[in-house]
């Protein structure tokens, strides 16, 4: 299998930028998603990939072959479009043997490796249908099989999962990644849901602007993000101004107007920096005993909402600073009541206030 | 595909069209000032005669103010006929689209020489018109052989035109603003003249330049339905061209004429703007 | 359309309106069936004789012949023509796009009298054949054939999903393999209704043919237009009738390969 390789891949649309400087590399076998908001350019990365859009500046490698000019028909990628992309004047055996048609397979053999591959996705016995006769989720394994069937070096798929409903969605995730382990192909894997991308990826690249923000583990990204952009991106978040008052390697303290905050934070924050303090809401304990040497702030409280198997309280621990706090249903909290929240040093992270 | 090869798809409508249509209408600019001749078909000679000879002559005038005359009214009263027409197709059900569309594009595939015959059927003095008037003991009327049957052929034939020109922008046109209007307290007719007209008129313009257009250059209809007693411009410069084999002479009217379809459609156009923007 | 008061009065207009758009039609079709010479009240009774007549007048039947032949070869041209010229339009034109597809649309758009005139005249300065005949014909047919089939087929186009020949590109099909086995295929109709549309333009095409017609045999509509200047016999309905098949076998067809609302001119 393949490693995937962009490097300073730049793309303009006359005045628009839509890619900025992309640099990443997937390890052969990896699954990486690019994950943004819409607008962000990692669908026009994904056709820069596939050969549908030339690279301003930039180079692509698939392997060890550079492609950034060929015709996509000679890339061997495989690849699942939004919308399925079937043809909808061919049977679900035909547009499964479209590829192989292509690379003149043997007729015999064709017809045993789509029957193979048809077999596997769970379509077995449906090759005479036609795309418009079958169910959404049917059609998306369609598309998958015609894209594995020709065996590609790498596998690009472009927000697979948005036209399911929620449920099939879930169904689906796995599925496509427990194929993808299986046949470890190096897959490039669009989305713009960061559960899916956190639930799939072996790496995730997030994407804002055109410009790549960071690229890591899911955890890494959840846990450890690079810029408030990306905290505020990935889950929810609270979101804390400050200045870095001291530090001691990853650990920080961090002046702001609902008080002084001990947490961790990037290496790039020295003191007097201003910052911001990302702390997810379900780390944040309302009332109750905190543990010692816990940060502690007073507040009071705004809003509260039954959300079934957590509740979302709101405290107001400053001017115009108000903090979510999320978890399981504690005794009532009525509105203008003070309260103390409190978090381990842990759970608060600091990154640049401007990134 | 390869960027230049793409361009190859155009060549041979670029060929067509730039060889035998761009080309022969300018060489027709170039006859339009040569001499006419009796001997060849016109004389390498330049001159302004021939637009002349058609500015100085009333005749001509005259017969072009009649075709102006008759592309007007035809325009005006096919307008009114094909509204209804439209709008009735536009708001109908989507079942009953189709067939009401094949009604209405039909005549025009059947060709302007068979539906004026069919006019002749009827129209002529001994047609079925004026055999129904005869048993009902009325006098006959004389519904060809002039203008008025040439009008009546015209509208007919440039229904089909109005209507596919006005449905598509009256189809645009949200019901629920008529319903508005309606709730606010406009009767029918001021919903119409306030609210659906207005916001057709991108295809009423579209359809009344096209109908004009085509009316005036029609020879076929006032041929046959007029006799020989109907003049119009395209009757004169046929004549010219293919009786009296003045090739120059009847370029000249040809474009001149051609040039005035352009002013007339220009000052339409005018007023039309300072209608919609008063003051401006 | 509030009050079904309204509502059946604006039916009602609409009826006598396509009653008035179809009576001349319906009547050229009677005078075919009609056993007599001429349409009367209360009609004389059905008859073939008139459709006897006309397969047995060798000059309309030659006529005929020329017509279908002619509109048949300038279907072809402009099919093809029309087709390429579309695909260039819809995908590559780029900056030059409104003006080309004026200039393709003109030959519809100027009155065919002037085209006619303008080609005879031309052709003569060439020195294409001193009197007309077939190749000028063509010509000056395909150039007004064209325009349909750009309009049909280019609405088509611009609604086609171009996720499908990007699926085949990147399953290893080059540009010339993905027109052939999936962009054609999905395009058919319109490209027949265009040439269904070409033909009967040809076919029914006067102005042009008036000019550019040779001696000796001349298509159909010219051949009864001089008919019908000096004579009135119902033979000619039985041209008129063919037509009127023909206009709605095309109608017909049109809708069911692509709908008319691709026809909306507005």
């Amino acid at each position: 299998m393949a490693e995937i390789g962009l490097r300073g891949l730049t793309k303009r649309f006359g005045e628009v930028t839509a890619v900025s400087g992309l640099t990443l590399e997937a390890a052969s076998g990896e699954l990486v998603a690019l994950l943004g908001p819409s607008g962000c350019g990692k669908t026009t990365t994904l056709r820069m990939v596939a050969g549908f859009e030339t690279p301003t500046a930039g180079r692509i490698t698939l392997g060890d072959r550079d492609v950034t000019g060929e015709a996509p028909e000679h890339r061997n990628c495989g690849m699942v479009f939004q919308h399925y992309a079937l043809f909808p004047h061919l049977t679900v055996a035909q547009n499964v043997a479209f590829g192989l048609q292509m690379r003149r397979v043997p007729r015999a053999d064709s017809e045993r490796r789509v029957a193979a591959i048809l077999d596997k996705v769970g379509l077995g016995g449906l090759g005479r249908r036609l795309p418009r006769e079958l169910s959404g989720g049917q059609q998306q394994r369609t598309a998958l099989a015609r894209a594995l069937v020709i065996n590609p070096s790498v596998l690009l798929l472009d927000e697979p999962l948005a036209n399911l409903d929620a449920k099939l969605r879930e169904e689906m995730r796995f599925y496509i990644r427990s194929l993808q382990r299986e046949f470890g192909i190096t897959t490039l894997y669009v989305t713009h849901d960061q559960a899916e991308a956190l639930v799939l990826a072996d790496r995730v690249a997030v994407l804002m602007d055109g410009v790549l923000r960071q690229f890591d583990a899911p955890e890494e990204i959840y846990h450890r993000p690079r810029s408030a952009a990306v905290a505020a991106f990935i889950g929810l978040t609270n979101l804390l101004p400050g200045t870095v008052v001291s530090r001691a390697g990853e650990a920080m303290v961090v002046d702001t107007p609902a008080g002084r905050v001990r947490g961790r934070g990037v290496p790039d924050l020295a003191p007097g920096a201003r910052a911001m303090l990302s702390i997810r809401p379900e780390h944040i304990d309302l009332g109750g005993e905190a543990a010692d040497g816990a940060n502690r702030l007073r507040g009071v409280v705004v809003e509260r909402t039954f959300l079934g198997a957590i509740t979302d309280v709101r405290v107001q621990v400053g001017d115009g600073l108000v903090l979510r706090v999320q978890g399981r249903a504690t005794a009532p909290q009525r509105g203008g009541e003070r309260v103390t929240v409190s978090f381990p040093d842990d759970a608060a992270w600091a990154v640049p206030a401007d990134a | 595909m390869a960027g230049a090869a793409r361009h190859l798809l155009l060549a041979p409508a670029a060929v067509l069209l730039l060889g035998f249509f761009v080309l022969p209408y300018l060489n027709m600019l170039v006859i339009s000032v040569m001499t006419p001749s009796p001997t060849a078909a016109y004389l390498h000679v330049f001159t302004l005669r021939n637009y002349a000879a058609i500015v100085g002559d009333a005749f001509t005038w005259g017969v072009i103010w009649h075709t102006i005359q008759i592309g007007v009214l035809t325009t005006a009263i096919a307008l009114a006929v094909s509204y209804p027409l439209a709008y009735h197709l536009a708001r109908a059900p989507r079942r009953r689209k189709g067939l009401l569309m094949a009604l209405v594009i039909s005549p025009l595939l059947v060709g302007v020489l068979i539906r004026t015959y069919g006019w002749m059927i009827l129209l002529q003095d001994t047609g079925l018109i004026n055999q129904a008037r005869a048993a009902l003991g009325l006098r006959p009327l004389a519904l060809m052989y002039n203008d008025l049957g040439v009008l009546i052929g015209l509208v007919h034939v440039f229904i089909p035109f109005m209507v596919l020109a006005i449905t598509g922008p009256i189809q645009g046109i949200d019901p629920e603003l008529e319903l508005a209007a309606r709730s606010l307290g406009a009767g029918f007719w001021r919903t119409f003249w306030r609210v659906t007209f207005p916001l057709s008129m991108p295809g009423v313009v579209a359809g009344t330049i096209l109908v004009f257009v085509l009316t005036i250059s029609s020879y076929v209809i006032p041929s046959l339905l007029g006799g020989f007693k109907v003049l119009t411009v395209p009757i004169l410069v046929i004549r010219t061209i293919t009786e009296l084999f003045n090739w120059p002479g009847g370029s000249a009217f040809a474009i001149l004429f051609f040039v005035i379809t352009i002013a007339v459609l220009w000052a339409y156009l005018r007023a039309l703007g300072r209608a919609a923007h008063p003051g401006s | 359309m509030v009050r079904s008061a309204e509502r059946r009065w604006l039916a009602l207009a609409a009826v006598l309106l396509y009653l008035f758009l179809l009576a001349p039609v319906a009547i050229v079709v009677l005078a075919a069936l009609n056993a007599g010479a001429y349409l009367r009240f209360p009609p004389d009774g059905l008859s073939d004789r008139w459709f006897v007549t006309f397969v047995h007048n060798r000059t309309l039947m030659r006529s005929f012949r020329y017509s279908v032949e002619l509109a048949a070869i300038a279907t072809v041209a402009a099919t093809v023509i029309g087709t390429m010229t579309s695909l260039w339009l819809v995908r590559f034109s780029g900056r030059f796009r409104t003006a080309m597809r004026l200039l393709m649309i003109a030959p519809i758009a100027v009155p065919g009298i002037l085209t006619g005139i303008a080609l005879l005249i031309y052709f003569y300065a060439i020195g294409w054949g001193k009197a007309g005949g077939l190749p000028q014909l063509v010509v000056g047919h395909t150039l007004i054939c064209i325009p349909y089939v750009v309009l049909i087929v280019s609405a088509v186009l611009v609604r086609f999903d171009r996720s499908l020949e990007e699926a085949a590109r990147n399953l290893g099909a080059d540009p010339f393999t993905t027109f052939r086995r999936v962009t054609l295929p999905l395009i058919k109709g319109a490209v027949i209704a265009g040439a269904i549309f070409a033909f009967v333009t040809s076919y029914d095409e006067f102005n042009i043919s008036l000019l550019l017609s040779g001696v000796g045999t001349v298509p159909l509509p010219i051949e009864l237009f001089d008919y019908l200047r000096f004579s009135f016999d119902p033979t000619l309905a039985v041209a008129g009738t063919i037509s009127i098949a023909m206009a709605v076998a095309v109608v017909l067809i049109t809708e069911r390969l692509i709908g008319l609302e691709a026809l909306y001119l507005g």
